[in-house]
């Protein structure tokens, strides 16, 4: 191949490069740049150099209870969708390869279907006057608060990151080879044991991706929790676009969402340490 | 025995509030029960004669076309470049090209809003909208688009030239049939993508560029009427012919599991 060639192909992708440098690297310098600058009633923010955004934001007590909320929220859905997502991988990965198009295409549609649109859904479920509330009134119960709470958004976001839980998962599953299952049946080992002793183990790169990647996505999370939660869960991206849209203060808001960010970063890297040695035992 | 009862149910629970928000579109009453108070077009009346729907479900429409255009040209560009290229590079170009995909998409609402406030031209409306939509479809059209030129053999284009093709007719006669797949696959994923998204536009859509997302969040606020379910089941029927249209074109095992 000749130099001029290679040259033709750097220009195939200039164009993405250049929109991604400018539309999405700038940016987020920008949002940095801004977190620092001093916010201002008359105009968005004035160009002069504070830590006091910062402070703020980390010496509120406030803050720190919805933080904390939202980090729970999401461990929780983390850990419900992972019990929910292991065994609809685990049949995914053993089915006939005909069977496995039809139910990869079951996991992949609620994917397509807008999260709104589910959303939608689990309000008409879970309502005061919906499906669920009006069978149990049938049966003559009491009227149970399913939305407008925690429970009602945890539904919402299970529902919504079981699909990607199940994709880092399969790869995984798929490449355990069921006879490494079946030896250790043969040499006596339970059903129990050979899953926690055989199946989980090397399967676990796929849960530590799906951890994180169900883990970071759930924290991000706008719609759901304001949707499902009403105006009684207060989670930090609703806290967020409140400051930046609602009080017009962006430094405060950009460090916030930015600090946030760190926090939610440190603790995927410090379950990654905790994760290494169970998956170095692997090589 | 006891994990296929357990299996099928998560399925159900799964597809449970799609198949709700099509009943609800159906149903009679104004809001679902059972048994349900029989089949009615109603809400698809309202839906068609409410003016601030149909009208962003146009803006939608023609939103989710031009991102997807932009998105498909540049990151298939993008995916031929890395599948092709042993530069050194290559690996900064990766992570340029998905970066957009594992950040919080509020959070790049946001920077977005802000650097278009900073430029000095229109912080919301039609341009940014277009460059935010088409950046939160690139890093899917560019995955989508490499999966299927991992599977490509170099040596096919090697033998046109050496046969005498140029460059431009050896891609256009050899490489391009075999990869069609995937990039139609890939624009129909942006398509859908951008015909979803919610955070960017959020922060971005202004007065006369509200698209479908918004204006159903905004509605979903205050109401529970069906007619948000009528929005549901069109999208719905749209994810369903994209997903039958794509397990057609290459196959939806082979978007994950890569070619094989």
């Amino acid at each position: 191949m000749g130099g001029t060639e290679v040259r033709v192909r750097l220009w195939l992708a200039v164009p993405a490069l250049a929109v991604v440098t400018i539309f999405f690297v700038i940016p987020y310098l920008n949002l940095a740049l801004i977190s620092f600058y001093e916010p201002s009633h008359r105009a968005a923010y004035i160009r002069e150099f504070t830590l006091a955004n910062y402070r703020g934001t980390v010496l509120d007590r406030f803050t720190w209870q919805v933080v904390w909320h939202t980090v729970w929220i999401g461990a929780v859905t983390t850990a419900v969708t992972l019990v929910l997502g292991y065994p609809l991988s685990y049949k995914l990965s053993r089915a006939s390869s005909r069977m496995k198009g039809l139910l990869m295409m079951l996991v992949i549609s609620p994917l397509l279907v807008g999260v709104l649109i589910r959303t939608y859904g689990w309000m008409i479920i879970l309502a005061d006057t919906g499906l669920v509330n009006q069978l149990v009134q049938a049966l003559h119960g009491p009227e149970l608060p399913l939305m407008y709470n925690d429970l009602g958004v945890l539904i919402g976001l299970v529902h919504v990151y079981v699909p990607f839980m199940v994709l880092s998962l399969a790869g995984s599953l798929q490449a355990v080879d069921p006879d490494l299952e079946r030896a250790s049946r043969s040499l006596g080992a339970g059903a129990w044991r050979t899953f926690w002793r055989v199946t989980w183990p090397l399967s676990l790169p796929g849960v530590v991706s799906g951890v994180v990647l169900v883990f970071v996505l759930a924290e991000s999370s706008y719609v759901i929790p304001s949707l499902l939660g009403g105006f009684t869960v207060l989670t930090v991206p609703i806290l967020v676009i409140r400051t930046i849209t609602e009080l017009f203060n962006w430094p405060a808001g950009s460090a916030f969402a930015l600090l946030f960010f760190a926090i939610i970063l440190g603790l995927v890297w410090a379950f990654l340490e905790v994760m290494r040695r169970p998956l170095q035992r692997l090589q | 025995m006891k994990l296929r009862i357990a299996v099928t149910l998560i399925y159900a629970f799964l597809l449970a509030p799609i198949v709700i928000v099509v009943l609800a579109a159906f149903n009679g009453g104004s809001y679902l029960t059972f048994p349900p108070q029989g089949l009615s077009l109603r809400w698809f009346d309202s839906f068609f004669h409410s003016r601030p729907f149909t009208r962003s479900f146009l803006f939608s429409v023609e939103l989710a076309t031009v991102a997807t255009v932009l998105a498909t040209l540049i990151g298939s560009g993008a995916a031929l470049y890395v599948a092709r290229s042993r530069s050194r590079l290559l690996n900064l170009v990766q992570v340029l090209m998905i970066a957009p995909l594992p950040v919080p998409g509020i959070l790049t609402g946001i920077a977005l809003l802000l650097f278009f406030y900073a430029t000095g031209f229109a912080t919301k409306g039609w341009p940014p909208m277009i460059i935010g939509h088409a950046l939160i479809c690139l890093p899917y059209v560019f995955l989508v688009v490499s999966a299927v030129l991992v599977g490509l053999d170099p040596s096919l284009e090697e033998a046109a030239r050496n046969l005498g093709a140029g460059p431009f007719t050896a891609f256009r006669r050899v490489t391009l049939p075999i990869v069609k797949g995937g990039i139609i696959s890939g624009a129909i994923f942006a398509f859908i993508t951008s015909f979803d998204e919610f955070n960017i536009s959020l922060l971005l859509s202004g007065v006369g560029t509200v698209p479908l997302p918004i204006q159903l969040f905004d509605f979903l606020r205050f109401s529970f009427d069906p007619t948000a379910a009528v929005v549901g089941t069109i999208s719905i029927a749209m994810a369903l012919v994209v997903v039958l249209a794509t397990e057609r074109l290459v196959g939806l095992e082979s978007l994950y599991w890569g070619a094989r």
